[in-house]
């Protein structure tokens, strides 16, 4: 007799080991799939997606106040947009997370392969309060908050700041400027603004005169230190003094550093300063739908403006205060489904024209 | 004498055939690596390739015919050939008497030079390369030396250009050239020079007739390593150059990270990867011809 005849023979269940075991198994998947609604409603915690830059208040700001309203568990998973945007691609059928917040070209992309759920108002009550600027495609996404952007600079060698973009092209800072890629979304701010520059139209008008912003872009190579795509290593040349300006840095990422003394400011120049995207989205068929309500809902409530003064923001919720130190201006938001059906050939065309 | 030492050297026992492990066994040491060479490297390279060739009207050289009639791209590929070559030829020159000056040490100086030269590749590339943006600065060391030796008035610009990215390539990429060429020279017999100086020839002579050929094999290896590594480097001149100086690398990147095209990134990929097989490819025959020479 084989080991295994013996133990079936000598089992308390009254089914073999292995029916037994098929059964359990069979079960098993009939509860995954056949019953997901009862699965799910046993969820106590929710997956959100986001930049990896924000990890650090995201886990200490954002999930404890989720969770304490709540009692339910916040997951934030941080890194690229794009690689967000993959993770929904690949999980379209099954998703895992509820909520992306991710840069607005890339939400745009998001949008066309049916990826999000359109925001429901009845639901989320503080859509009602948001700046009309701040709601796109009809509520498909909206901004939770707008890091503003400007030029920022070495505070040795411009204890006075920034007062023009046109500074970016000033002969006396020959060879000291540095610009984003356009890669970066931060890199469209040097080229609108160039398209102003040259123009002379307003910041709505002018986004769509591209030619003219790359025939201003020419005239600004001599004073051109590097084009960066590493943030941090154009601050850090910033702030040792190789390099005077920043064209196009950002609130979030400039201004805590300048709280640390670190001797790099952000100026608002006159021309004005643009809205860094920051949208957030609720996933198609995503596994916790009431929750992504409710986490968007408190991401845009009046608390906002907890989470501005923390990441250096202007509030999107009309009701919210602007936090002390950030300037008095509305940020231009661009024309982002215009960028997105546009940004490659101008990426190519960059790297044709701005190339060493 | 000699035809004693001769004798002696001859009726040295051979290794008994019978102790060598059977050809089918000294095969299956090799299965393991193989097996993961096939899943991590075969199976990948092979959907590369398909991808590179895949378009939307099915399979289709067009793809390489669309990226190579196109001007621009080939001063990318000449960016990037002509970085990679500047820097294998200046870690070569800067190697080779590297790599004899290691031959000749001995007990805690040869120690102290193998740790020298061995212990920067546990820094990682990106510490290298920001390291490097601050030797170059204005008030780095690399300006106040040359303004201290009166070879410049004022601070030159070295970082984002040219000279800088070489300089923090070779820093990198150094020992992948010194250590084939020291493994090689270690081998040479020292009495070869011995007899060519004692037939006449004067230390450049037995240098250019002896050694140099001689040396030759872990030359070729050492330029093969160095060239294919930086043909394909990413972060260095990423970091050292900025965005204003386009490689086949940073193409690759951008297209998978950023405009997510892969038809592009794969494309590029594998003129990259030609690139670099004809040069170790190159590199082999000529170590085969010189040794056959030899």
């Amino acid at each position: 007799m084989s080991d295994t005849k013996l133990l079936e023979t000598t089992s308390l269940l009254p089914v073999s080991r292995r029916s037994f075991l098929r059964g359990a198994a069979a079960a098993g998947v009939v509860a995954v799939t056949g019953f997901p609604n009862i699965v799910r409603a046993a969820t106590k915690e929710i997956v959100v997606g986001g930049a990896a830059s924000h990890a650090g208040w995201m886990e200490s700001i954002v999930a404890p106040r989720f969770e304490q309203e709540t009692g339910v568990k916040l997951l934030f998973e941080g890194t690229r947009s794009t690689v967000n945007l993959q993770k929904m691609q690949s999980n379209k059928d099954r998703p895992y997370l509820s909520v992306v917040q991710m840069d607005d070209p890339v939400m745009i992309q998001a949008v066309e392969e049916d990826l999000l759920e359109k925001l429901d108002p009845g639901k989320i009550p503080s859509m009602s309060n948001l700046r009309d600027s701040a709601i796109h495609m009809d509520g498909m996404w909206v901004n939770y908050q707008q890091p503003w952007a400007g030029v920022a600079y070495n505070t040795a060698a411009k204890p006075d700041g920034v007062a023009s973009w046109n500074a970016l092209w000033d002969a006396e800072n020959k060879g000291r400027v540095i610009i984003p890629s356009l890669q970066n979304t931060e890199g469209m701010w040097t080229l609108l603004m160039a398209a102003h520059l040259e123009t002379g139209k307003p910041l709505g008008e002018a986004q769509y005169e591209i030619d003219a912003a790359f025939k201003k872009l020419q005239e600004l190579k001599p004073n051109l230190l590097s084009i960066y795509t590493q943030l941090t290593q154009a601050f850090n040349l910033t702030a040792q003094g190789e390099a005077t300006l920043l064209g196009g840095s950002f609130s979030a990422f400039i201004m805590p550093q300048a709280a640390k003394d670190v001797p790099v400011n952000l100026s608002a120049p006159a021309e004005g300063v643009f809205a860094m995207p920051s949208g957030i989205c609720k996933v198609k068929n995503c596994p916790a739908p009431d929750l992504a309500d409710a986490y968007i809902e408190l991401m845009l409530g009046a608390w906002q403006e907890v989470l501005a003064e923390a990441t250096y923001s202007l509030p999107t919720n009309t009701t919210a205060s602007r936090p002390a130190g950030m300037p008095d201006v509305a940020p231009f938001a661009p024309d982002w489904k215009f960028v997105s059906e546009n940004r490659a050939a101008w990426i190519d065309r960059w790297d044709r024209e701005m190339g060493v | 004498m000699a035809s004693t030492t001769v004798i002696q050297a001859g009726a040295a026992p051979a290794r008994p055939a019978a102790r060598r492990p059977p050809p089918e066994r000294s095969a299956a040491l090799v299965i393991p690596a193989s097996a993961f060479m096939l899943f991590a490297y075969a199976i990948p390279l092979l959907l590369l390739l398909i991808a590179s060739v895949r378009t939307p009207g099915g399979i289709s050289i067009m793809p390489f015919v669309d990226f190579l009639s196109d001007p621009f791209n080939w001063s990318i590929i000449w960016n990037t050939l002509r970085i990679a070559l500047i820097t294998t030829a200046v870690a070569l020159i800067l190697g080779y008497p590297m790599a004899f000056a290691l031959n000749s040490a001995k007990g805690w100086v040869l120690g102290l030079l193998l740790i020298s030269l061995i212990l920067p590749l546990s820094v990682g590339v990106v510490i290298k390369a920001f390291s490097w943006q601050i030797l170059l600065s204005s008030n780095g060391i690399v300006n106040l030396t040359l303004q201290a030796l009166h070879i410049t008035d004022g601070p030159i610009r070295l970082i984002f250009t040219e000279t800088g990215l070489v300089l923090g390539a070779v820093n990198v990429f150094l020992p992948f050239m010194v250590l084939p060429i020291y493994s090689v020279i270690r081998l040479i017999d020292r009495d070869l020079t011995s007899a060519a100086a004692c037939l006449g020839a004067g230390p450049l002579t037995q240098f250019l007739r002896v050694t140099l050929p001689l040396s030759m094999p872990g030359v070729v290896v050492g330029v093969a390593f160095v060239f294919s590594m930086s043909v394909a480097m990413y972060v260095i001149p990423g970091l050292l150059m900025g965005d204003r100086f386009q490689t086949l690398a940073q193409v690759i990147g951008r297209s998978y990270l950023l405009l997510r095209n892969e038809s592009l990134g794969s494309t590029v990929s594998v003129i990259l990867l030609l690139i670099a097989v004809s040069v170790v490819v190159a590199s082999d025959r000529l170590v085969r011809r010189l040794r056959t020479v030899q």
